[in-house]
């Protein structure tokens, strides 16, 4: 048995600058929409007037790229009516487009919105964790293209042992839903899921 | 709600209408068998079954606009022993088949009483069976405002609401289409029939009325991604929401008190006729709203 | 999708959306006529080749943001496949010398060459100017065209009606680019060039005046800093990928060096490096600088050992001769100069909006951290009095005894390593008189009229460097006159006709008056507001489609080690597109010099291999044009990071600076002479017109600044469909002003002055001081019938108001007022 394949992000290193999801979206040429990997945006805090001056208060703000977590526990596949969602020996999950009925389940279920539905192709899809490259020895385009290598990519035993177990930053859902294959490591400003004082700020997400 | 959506909404309004008739029709076949000989057991209720077949063809038919690869479907067979949407479509075709099969067999009257009965039962059964799968696709635990006991209750009793209106519908529209040729014991029937229906009716929806209070404080009590679904309902959705509930307890719940009072009142055909289709009509949009509702607010957690 | 399938459709988008280069015609009002079908591109496709197999080639980014990315394509028939970052292995990456991993528009550049909205062929203005009607011509024709009305203009009005624009398009690529059109021109008997930026007038003009020049530690220096004090500066969204700035503050922060970042936005800069945010009033830095100093000074933290050897004018006894009295800037902090008022942090705090407290803090913290690396950038000076921040900052570094050391700083920008290349030789101009970039318009409007003393024409142009833009030295003629208005205009790969320069609705009104300036030319890539307002438009090569070799400079931030890049052709140019070069010598011939123009140049290989030998005479082990095409790429390795005047720390007398003084020159004596009170000897804060304390503000009441943005590279990327999906246009406005309008985010807003009308949707953020709202710049100007712009372009609504002493760009120094739509 293959060890589960993961992602790392590190969000003392991440500017929000969205290198990894255009890199996503130029490798496997997606249209627009669909958008297997994502930034959120996330801020908080508010500005109050002190005699007279207005300062700042708690005012924070940091982003989160998520893609596929490629679940322990993949709901997603659970709810599939076909068989089109499968999990690899090495953790990676993955839709067979010849077997998706188009049903929609799958992106109702995710609680990461991972899977999203190609209009053009009118079949699910989401991130297949680069599997080509990676089956080649290579690392996934997203992970190669951070800027500030802000992205590991390896088992999830190895990831967390070198980054710790922290999987689930606000906007994030709880991990215990899906037991996601990722590491963040927090920065100063990081919350953790079910923070109720941030909001999610991506204009395109609204 | 894009086209997906509505697909889906007219697939489980119209399925559940024709599960909830195809149940009821067989209850009451049960309860006629007794007290008529077939003859008349047939006159009073085949115009119901007749209604059923078509209008779960068009539940399936609008299911195909839901998904993006409708040719596909056969591929969603072999997870039935997982999938609650695998079995709701095996389900889905095993009842029309069978609903089919019976009215066939009713139109014909071929293939003896006793197997006619053997086969509605079957597909009565199949309907509640979808009826209940139907609630279960939705049973997804990342979706807050679908995944708690008031999705299966509200999905069994809108069912058997339609199926009682429904019935009604067919019940009058059989009785009427006789003229005054009904001997005393149709009428008595008919009207004792159609008193039930329009009583469980009044009953259903006091149900309804009872579960979506405690379904909402559910909502509110969960936080989170809940109660962005209860949001939305309040805000923007808080006319339909509105109209939702007028139509049905205003609307289909007084009728059916109308309906309970006069079904005894053997002159009045005309307004009998009248008030059980106003009430169905009521009840399928009441119904569908609510559908609406669902659909539009509902909200999963996570991003 | 496969990828092919991914190039036919955008072929085929491309024939659907040929119309969306006239889209902006039609909102206007106008027609269009433009033949033809989409043939050429497809030959181009069936010509390429190498067929079936797939190869890795490196490709440059050669935009504007300075970076210089190194980016590798895999391509297949023919067809890019997809960028993959530099293709150093990373197991060879070292801290030193990272790989060069291109940002988020390097990224998309796959989509920037198949776009929609590339020109096809050649286009020839048949409407009135403006309205965007275009017919497609033949390049034969086209080239006849510019030949003879070149001939015409300067038989009618002279070389000096001629001028070259501003342009950041193709630039530091060669043998495309600037140079090789300027080569052409300069051959033609010349042009009026401009000198000085869009990007940096006002720090090229001032600094001379207090530093001598340019002059920062490297970039890769912060590692060493234990503090950082960034003063408008937003390295991770404007030197983002690569070596660059933002590279080497994100490794800092790692180490730990803690950021302060002053501006008035959380920029990504501040996230990213998990800064300490000190949210200032626009054009107000230089009040806090005082107050900081002022603090310094009171509580006696400041290095004022080095201060009296180094600086000059500090204090009132190191003022130069002739000075008058309390004219020092110790006078002025302490309420003893021309204004009388002590510049306590009491005082700062009500200009600035920071608390006297944290001012007083920060000045504590700043005085006391070693090594502090003080650095500003180019935001600030685009502003009103953008002069006085570019001379306040450097005090501040000199007060604090950075200067000098290693993880200190200049206070300037931080300097970096380029790869010396040859460039494509360009003849000396025959017309010796240029004019500062941004006044163009008044080239066009009043060139005849305009003058040394008050318009800052000059002589021949330096281009681009430290006192490119000197107004003041002695051999100046005074007497310095254009003898002709603009009648030709050369745009190359540039947008600053329209969409970068400032009050767009301003310029067209001149332009639209085609007697005014009588022919322009534009070499693009894309559909742009500056082509719709040209009369000649010729379809340029991407970088994709041609050999080039590309060196950088990285806005001088960057790591102290540099590459020259080899630019393949990975695919064959799209429909007609033609390279510099053969545009350039077609003319060249027509005009009857083409033998002069390419000097034995024959082929393009003839100038790739100057420009390698170029490289070869300075770094003698730079490879053969060969091997370097082979390998793809050049890293020339610096060592240690560099530190700014070393020398002068150790010994001032022995290595002086290039001021008149040779030391830090916080009293300007040349400043003084010109006895203008927007340009005092010392730095001063000027309340800015349109800034925190405007009247004007009663009427429009937020200040609007229009930043460089993270999708965009100008107007560059503009219309790349990924890019706009990750990083919409929007407008960036506070909760609380927001809610006091209704505003919620997302929402579409109206953003307006007397200027202009802007449609745009609302950015509702924390992130944004009260009081100030930001437009990223560069999106395209999009009209509707009322004139309304549509898509968020920051010009539609800045001023053309130049800052007093580079006559530069005023961008960020605006007032608007927003409503919700
Ligand atoms: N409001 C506001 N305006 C500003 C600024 C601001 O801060 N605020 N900043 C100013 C600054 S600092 C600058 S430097 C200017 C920059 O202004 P410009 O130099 O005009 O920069 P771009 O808008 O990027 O225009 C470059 C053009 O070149 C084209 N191009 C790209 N690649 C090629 C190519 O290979 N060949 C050819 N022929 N063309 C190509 C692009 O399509 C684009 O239209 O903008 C200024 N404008
Ligand atoms: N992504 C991207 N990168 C680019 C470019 C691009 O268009 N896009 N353009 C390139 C070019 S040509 C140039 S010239 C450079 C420009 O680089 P900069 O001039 O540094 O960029 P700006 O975004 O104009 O300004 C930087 C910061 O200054 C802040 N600022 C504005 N006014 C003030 C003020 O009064 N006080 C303080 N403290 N801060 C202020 C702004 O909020 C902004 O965050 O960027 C280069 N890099
Ligand atoms: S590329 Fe890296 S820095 Fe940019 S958003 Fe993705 S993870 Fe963050
Ligand atoms: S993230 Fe969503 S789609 Fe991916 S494996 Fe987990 S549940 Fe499935
Ligand atoms: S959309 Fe496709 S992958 Fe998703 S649940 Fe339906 S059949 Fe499975
Ligand atoms: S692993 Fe590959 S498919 Fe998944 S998000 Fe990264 S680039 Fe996209
Ligand atoms: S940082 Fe600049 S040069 Fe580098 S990839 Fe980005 S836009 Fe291109
Ligand atoms: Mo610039």
């Amino acid at each position: 048995m293959a060890k589960q394949l993961a992602f790392s992000i590190d969000l003392n290193k991440c500017s929000g600058c969205k290198a990894c999801q255009v890199a996503c979206k130029d490798k496997s040429s997606l249209p627009i929409g669909v958008r297997w990997r994502r930034v959120f945006q996330y801020e908080g805090g508010e500005w109050l007037n002190q005699n007279g001056q207005m300062v700042p208060s708690n005012v924070y703000a940091y982003s989160v790229s998520s893609a596929c977590m490629h679940c322990v526990k993949p709901i997603c596949m659970e709810v599939c009516p076909t068989s089109a969602i499968s999990k690899r020996d090495d953790g990676i999950v993955l839709i067979n487009a010849d077997m998706c009925i188009g049903c929609r389940y799958c992106s109702w279920a995710c609680p990461y919105g991972a899977p999203q539905f190609n209009e053009e192709q009118n079949v699910m899809t989401k991130c297949d964790m680069c599997f080509d490259l990676v089956d080649k020895g290579e690392r996934p385009a997203c992970v190669e293209s951070c800027p500030y290598r802000a992205m590991d990519f390896g088992p999830l035993d190895e990831l967390q042992a070198k980054y710790g177990t922290f999987a689930d930053p606000a906007p994030l859902p709880d991990a215990s839903i899906t037991q996601p294959a990722v590491v963040y490591l927090p920065n100063k400003v990081t919350k953790s899921s079910g923070n109720a004082d941030g909001r999610l700020m991506n204009l395109e997400e609204l | 709600m894009d086209t997906r959506e509505w697909a889906l909404l007219l697939f489980t309004i119209l399925g559940q209408a024709a599960a909830g008739l195809m149940i009821v029709l067989m209850i009451v076949r049960t309860y006629i068998a007794g007290k008529a000989d077939s003859a008349l057991a047939d006159r009073l209720t085949d115009r119901s079954l007749y209604m059923v077949v078509p209008m779960m063809a068009l539940a399936l038919f609008a299911s195909l606009f839901h998904l993006g690869s409708p040719l596909h479907i056969v591929r969603a067979v072999p997870n039935i022993g997982s999938s609650w949407v695998s079995r709701e479509v095996v389900i889905a075709v095993v009842f029309v088949a069978f609903a089919a099969l019976y009215t066939f067999m009713q139109w014909r009257k071929t293939g003896g009483e006793g197997l006619r009965v053997v086969v509605g039962w079957i597909a009565a059964i199949m309907a509640a069976a979808l009826v209940y799968a139907m609630g279960m696709v939705y049973m997804i635990s990342t979706q807050p405002s679908w995944n708690t006991f008031a999705t299966p209750v509200t999905f069994i009793v809108g069912s058997l609401l339609l199926g009682v209106l429904g019935m009604a519908v067919g019940l009058v529209a059989g009785y009427t289409a006789n003229g005054n040729k009904n001997e005393g014991k149709a009428t008595g029937l008919f009207q004792t029939i159609l008193q039930g229906l329009a009583m469980t009716a009044i009953v259903l929806l006091g149900i309804e009325f009872l579960v979506l209070p405690i379904y909402m404080a559910y909502l509110a009590s969960q936080g989170g991604a809940a109660m962005q679904s209860l949001g939305m309902m309040f805000t923007s959705y808080g006319t339909v929401l509105f109209f939702r509930l007028f139509i049905l307890f205003a609307g289909a719940g007084v009728l059916a008190a109308y309906l309970y009072r006069n079904a005894s009142v053997a002159e009045k055909e005309k307004t009998l006729a009248t008030l059980t289709y106003s009430a169905f009509a009521l009840a399928l949009v009441g119904e569908a709203l609510g559908r609406f509702l669902f659909y539009a607010t509902h909200y999963r957690i996570g991003v | 999708m496969t990828q092919n399938n991914f190039l036919t459709k955008t072929l085929n988008d491309t024939v659907m959306t040929r119309r969306s280069f006239l889209k902006w015609s039609a909102a206007i009002g106008g027609t269009a006529a433009l033949a033809g079908g989409v043939d050429f591109g497809l030959k181009a496709i069936e010509g390429a080749a190498a067929a079936g197999e797939e190869q890795t080639l490196t490709v440059g980014c050669y935009h504007n943001c300075g970076g210089r990315c190194i980016l590798a394509t895999k391509v297949k028939d023919g067809t890019i496949l997809r960028i993959v970052p530099d293709p150093t292995p990373a197991s060879e990456e070292t801290d030193e010398v990272p790989r060069a991993i291109p940002c988020v528009r390097g990224r998309s550049q796959t989509r920037r060459v198949y776009a929609p909205d590339r020109l096809k062929y050649p286009l020839k203005r048949v409407g009135k100017r403006g309205e965007g009607k275009f017919e497609r011509i033949s390049w034969e024709e086209a080239l006849d065209t510019i030949a003879s009305e070149m001939t015409r203009i300067k038989e009618t009005y002279g070389n000096e009606a001629f001028y070259f624009n501003y342009a950041w398009g193709v630039t530091w690529t060669g043998p495309d680019g600037s140079s090789i059109i300027q080569r052409m021109l300069n051959l033609n008997g010349g042009y009026v060039g401009y000198y000085g930026t869009y990007s940096e007038a006002a720090y090229g003009v001032a600094m001379p005046y207090i530093l001598g020049g340019y002059a920062g530690n490297s970039a890769d220096d912060v590692v060493n800093s234990k503090l950082v004090l960034l003063l408008g500066d937003n390295s991770l969204v404007t030197r983002a990928g690569g070596d660059n700035g933002g590279y080497w503050y994100m490794k800092a922060a790692e180490k730990g060096t803690k950021f302060i970042v002053v501006d008035p936005i959380l920029t990504d800069t501040v996230a990213a490096t998990q800064g300490e945010w000190v949210p200032i009033n626009p054009g107000t830095d230089v009040a806090l600088i005082a107050a900081m100093a002022y603090v310094m000074v009171k509580e006696d933290l400041y290095d004022k050992e080095f201060m009296a050897t180094h600086a000059s004018g500090f204090t009132e006894d190191t003022l130069p001769e002739g000075a008058p009295r309390n004219a020092s800037y110790m006078a002025y902090l302490m309420g003893k100069g021309y204004d009388k008022v002590e510049k306590t942090p009491e005082w700062a705090s009500t200009i600035t909006g920071i608390s006297a407290e944290r001012i007083t803090n920060l000045a504590r913290e700043v005085a006391s951290v070693k090594p502090c690396a003080i650095i500003q950038c180019w935001g600030p000076q685009r502003r009103a009095y953008g002069e006085q921040f570019v001379r306040a900052v450097p005090v501040l570094a000199a007060m604090t005894g950075n200067i000098g050391i290693h993880g200190g700083n200049t206070g300037q920008l931080p300097g970096g390593g380029y790869c010396p290349m040859g460039g494509i030789p360009v003849p000396p101009n025959p017309v010796q008189v240029s004019i500062p970039c941004f006044m163009w318009p008044d080239f066009v409007t009043r060139g005849t009229e305009m003058t040394v003393e008050k318009d800052y024409i000059r002589g021949a142009s330096t281009g681009w460097s430290a006192n490119a833009g000197d107004t003041t030295t002695a051999q100046q003629n005074k007497d310095l006159r254009l003898k002709s208005n603009m009648k030709f205009m050369w745009n190359h790969g540039g947008n600053c006709i329209i969409n970068q320069h400032a009050d767009v609705n301003n310029t067209r009104r001149i332009l639209e008056d085609d007697s005014k300036l009588e022919f322009i030319v534009t070499v693009e890539v894309g559909s742009t507001p500056s082509t719709m307002y040209s009369d000649i438009v010729l379809p340029g090569t991407t970088g994709f489609e041609v050999d080039n070799i590309i060196t950088g400079e990285g806005h001088g931030i960057k790591g102290n080690h540099a590459w020259a890049l080899f630019n393949h052709k990975v695919i064959e140019p799209m429909f007609e597109a033609k390279d510099d070069v053969w545009i350039a010598e077609q003319l060249a011939n027509r005009l009857g010099f083409g033998d002069e123009f390419r000097e034995g140049h024959n082929t393009r290989e003839d100038w790739l291999r100057d420009m390698v030998a170029g490289a070869q005479a300075s770094v003698p082990d730079f490879p053969s044009l060969e091997e370097f095409k082979e390998k793809g790429f050049f890293k020339l390795q610096g060592g240690k990071p560099f530190v700014a005047f070393e020398g002068f720390r150790a010994d001032p007398v022995a290595n002086p600076l290039s001021t008149l003084s040779g030391k830090i020159e916080i009293y300007s004596p040349i400043l003084a002479n010109l006895k203008n009170e927007e340009i005092p000897p010392i730095p001063t804060y000027i309340p800015e017109w349109e800034g925190v304390s405007d009247p004007l503000r009663e009427k429009y009441p937020l200040m609007m600044m229009t930043t460089h943005f993270v999708a965009r590279s100008h107007s560059t990327f503009e219309t790349v469909d990924v890019l706009q999906e990750a990083h919409p246009q929007c407008f960036w406005i506070n909760t609380l002003d927001a809610k006091k309008r209704g505003i919620k985010n997302g929402d579409m807003v109206k953003v307006y002055n007397d200027r202009g009308i802007v449609h745009i949707p609302a950015y509702v953020t924390t992130r944004v001081r009260p009081g100030v709202t930001n437009m990223p710049q560069g999106a395209h100007f999009t009209p509707n019938a009322d004139g309304v712009d549509t898509r968020g372009c920051g010009n539609t609504l800045t001023n053309y108001r130049p800052t007093p002493m580079a006559k530069g760009f005023t961008a960020h120094t605006n007032l608007v007022q927003v409503e919700k739509l």
